[in-house]
């Protein structure tokens, strides 16, 4: 069903919505999967954090004496017993701790990006009722007039017109008639001299980074064919720096341009996509005009009045912002209906149309997996328990109170939960950290410091609730039952 | 015999299975004294290690009283029965029982970590139970490590290290060697003679029942017979 339209079919869903749902489902399987070899990879570092564990209970429990210590050291010692059975409780929760962390880190990057800020924040001109908001280019000159000349000198961007900016999203090919992944680029038409003082994420680099960038915008716009690209997506499309790319437009239909592509944005910063000049788009878009044989009736391109997707404006203050949203909100702009929004806002509004899904993350999949994976860990703790009744009847035999052996299984499963959630939690934390992921305009990807804690704390949780059952069973293991060779 | 040291009084144990009520034990009265070596022998199914379950304080009766020293265990609730266990009784069982990722030395500790010691009193006691049983070089070694006489004999070590007046065995040779076996008797006559340790053994074992100084016989949940063998090995002789 999915590449046809849905009077083919005869339903009407929003097929792009499902396809997203697809991807979602795909990439939660990949990650999923990677968690699982990322914590494949892991257990010997995971048997040997246990073993100098161990070692340190038992040299400070000889030291001491102290009983609470000897119990831990049994504890450790049950663990590293069967193997196979703590790999497995243990891979359970370092794959849902690191699933947990990246769908963590996602939810604390849109509630980040989504947080109003009270000065020096941005603001976002939309269409006001179409995603994605599709403007005329005059509005963009119109735009930049009400803020550098309509509003007070006070309420004015405080670096004039460096502080405003337009994007226009551009889809294109290298291949019109098979357009595959690896002939696609998706890029930024903005203006290249903003590059560094307007673009979240960029605006904070510094040293040879932000030098080469400069540069970089320099050439872009001395030469508006040129192109600056994500790394991942040049490797994507196998294509290097100084190498010149034809591309059709694909939701440019019937224009085409040749790129020069001059530079590489810095790692982790836009990944997968790139930037042009706007200038070399509405020259294109001007030129479809004229051109006899593409179009002979000499029509304007059918995009050449919806080629501003965004617009970005630095304001100083909230007063200016409401002032600017008065002065767009009016009406006079014209006949497209247009908003003004803080960029946090706008955002949000983006993300509206994938609320259900995050919804859907948050109250549906996260449950889902901590409840999957408590199962996981219950049924290995089971399987121990069932396997070391006698052991337990031996120790309660001793004089063991039948809390101790409570706490002996829910101990061993605590000890594997915070090692393992703490483990996968550090790994997320280090991994994305050093990846400085972005995802397009939302800033940089990271997992939150405080997963350190959330993720030993999770493992725990998960391994408290897996091991409850069992634990009680073992403590109220009858040890007439199991030394009773049935009178 | 010596003043009694476990008194068991009318006593009966049930068990229901499904709707029916099965008597494990039927109005069984009994005196043990204090360093007497007794052997619990019967067919399969005849009470023995239900009345030494009874005795050792790991079940509780459904009738009847029994008294070991001066506590009346059959009232005692499950904790209460658990810490009265660990200072009064030892056990040793048909297949010994340790756990097997700690070393000899931890088994043997283990009864000794809910007693308020200092690490080296537990230390000398552990080293005092070891030495007896003869395994002092075998402390490191893990029970896999061990054969099944010295696993036994560690077996014993752990239920004497608390100096417990009782010590309680089931089947404790079943699963060794005719010279294992033989040492392991041994070590309880060592026990009772030198000690003063009171020992009740469950065994099928016609031999190992020789060793004892008296053996009871059980059949259907009673006393049938009880004999005095009256060898009653001397370690000091």
């Amino acid at each position: 069903m999915f590449g046809l339209p849905p009077e083919a079919t005869g339903m009407s869903y929003d097929t792009s919505m499902l396809q997203l749902v697809g991807y979602l489902f795909g990439a939660l399987v990949g990650v999923i999967g990677g968690a699982i070899v990322l914590g494949l990879l892991t257990l010997p570092v995971f048997f040997a954090v246990l073993w100098v564990a161990d070692k340190t209970a038992a040299t400070l429990a000889n030291a001491t004496g102290w009983f609470p210590l000897k119990v831990v050291v049994i504890m450790f010692r049950g663990l590293r017993r069967s193997m196979l059975r703590t790999s497995l409780t243990y891979l359970a929760i370092f794959v849902l701790t690191l699933v947990l962390c990246l769908i963590y880190a996602v939810l604390y990057l849109i509630a980040a990006v989504t947080t109003e800020k009270e000065a020096n924040f941005k603001a976002i001109v939309t269409h006001k009722t179409t995603i994605p908001s599709q403007m005329p280019p005059g509005y963009y000159d119109r735009f930049r007039s009400a803020c550098l000349e309509t509003l007070p000198p006070e309420m004015r961007p405080v670096n004039g017109d460096k502080d405003i900016m337009s994007w226009a999203f551009f889809l294109g090919t290298t291949d019109k008639v098979n357009p595959r992944k690896d002939t696609l680029a998706f890029l930024f038409a903005l203006e290249p001299d903003k590059v560094l003082t307007m673009m979240d994420g960029l605006d904070d680099l510094t040293g040879s980074e932000k030098e080469l960038l400069d540069q970089a915008c320099k050439r872009m716009t001395a030469n508006p064919r040129s192109i600056v690209m994500s790394p991942s997506r040049m490797k994507g499309m196998n294509v290097q720096v100084g190498q010149t790319i034809k591309m059709a437009g694909l939701n440019y239909p019937n224009l085409t341009f040749e790129f020069e592509i001059i530079g590489t944005l810095p790692e982790g910063k836009y990944e997968g996509i790139g930037f042009m000049n706007k200038e070399y788009l509405i020259k294109q878009i001007d030129a479809y005009e004229r051109d006899r044989i593409a179009n002979p009736k000499g029509e304007k391109h059918p995009m050449a009045e919806k080629c501003v997707n965004l617009i970005w404006v630095k304001l100083p203050t909230r007063e200016a912002f409401e002032r600017l949203s008065a002065i767009v909100n009016d009406g006079k702009f014209g006949t497209v209906p247009i908003k003004l929004e803080t960029a946090s806002s706008g955002i949000g509004s983006w993300l509206t149309a994938y609320k259900d899904i995050f919804k859907g993350i948050k109250y549906l999949l996260v449950p889902a997996m901590i409840g999957i994976m408590s199962l996981v860990v219950a049924n290995a703790l089971s399987i121990s328990v069932r396997e070391r009744r006698t052991e337990m009847a031996v120790l309660k035999v001793l004089g063991f109170q039948p809390r101790h052996v409570l706490l002996l299984v829910l101990g061993e499963a605590l000890l594997v939960g915070m090692l393992g959630g703490g483990m996968s939690a550090l790994l997320a934390w280090g991994m994305l950290g050093n990846f400085k992921f972005q995802i397009a305009f939302l800033g940089g990807f990271f997992v939150p410091a405080n997963a350190l804690i959330y993720g030993p704390a999770l493992g725990m949780a998960v391994s408290f609730a897996g091991s409850l059952f069992p634990a009680m069973k073992a403590k109220d293991v009858k040890v007439a039952e199991v030394f009773a060779k049935v009178a | 015999m010596s003043e009694p040291i476990v008194r068991v009084r009318d006593l009966h144990k049930s068990f229901t299975r499904g709707t029916e009520a099965i008597h494990v034990l039927r109005d069984l009265t009994l005196d043990v004294g204090a360093a007497e070596f007794l052997a619990l022998m019967g067919p399969s199914g005849s009470g023995k290690t239900t009345l030494l379950n009874l005795i050792a304080g790991l079940d509780t009766p459904t009738g009847g009283t029994i008294t070991v020293g001066d506590s009346v265990i059959s009232s005692m609730s499950e904790s209460e029965l658990a810490r009265w266990r660990t200072r009064h009784v030892g056990f040793v069982f048909q297949f010994y029982y340790l756990l097997p990722v700690l070393t000899a030395y931890e088994n043997v500790e283990l009864p000794l970590l809910l007693l308020p010691l200092t690490k080296e009193q537990r230390r000398k006691q552990v080293e005092t139970a070891l030495d007896l049983v003869g395994l002092s070089d075998r402390m490191d070694h893990r029970p896999g490590q061990l054969s099944g006489g010295q696993q036994q004999r560690v077996g014993i070590a752990r239920a004497m290290v608390t100096d417990p007046v009782l010590i309680v065995a089931d089947e404790p040779t079943g699963d060794l060697d005719t010279k294992s076996a033989d040492e392991i008797l041994r070590l309880m006559e060592i026990l009772r003679a030198q000690l003063g340790k009171t020992i009740i053994m469950v065994t099928h074992d016609p031999k190992a029942a020789a060793r004892a100084q008296r053996t009871l016989h059980l059949e259907k949940g009673q006393l049938v017979r009880d004999t005095m063998t009256g060898i009653g090995f001397n370690a000091a002789v």
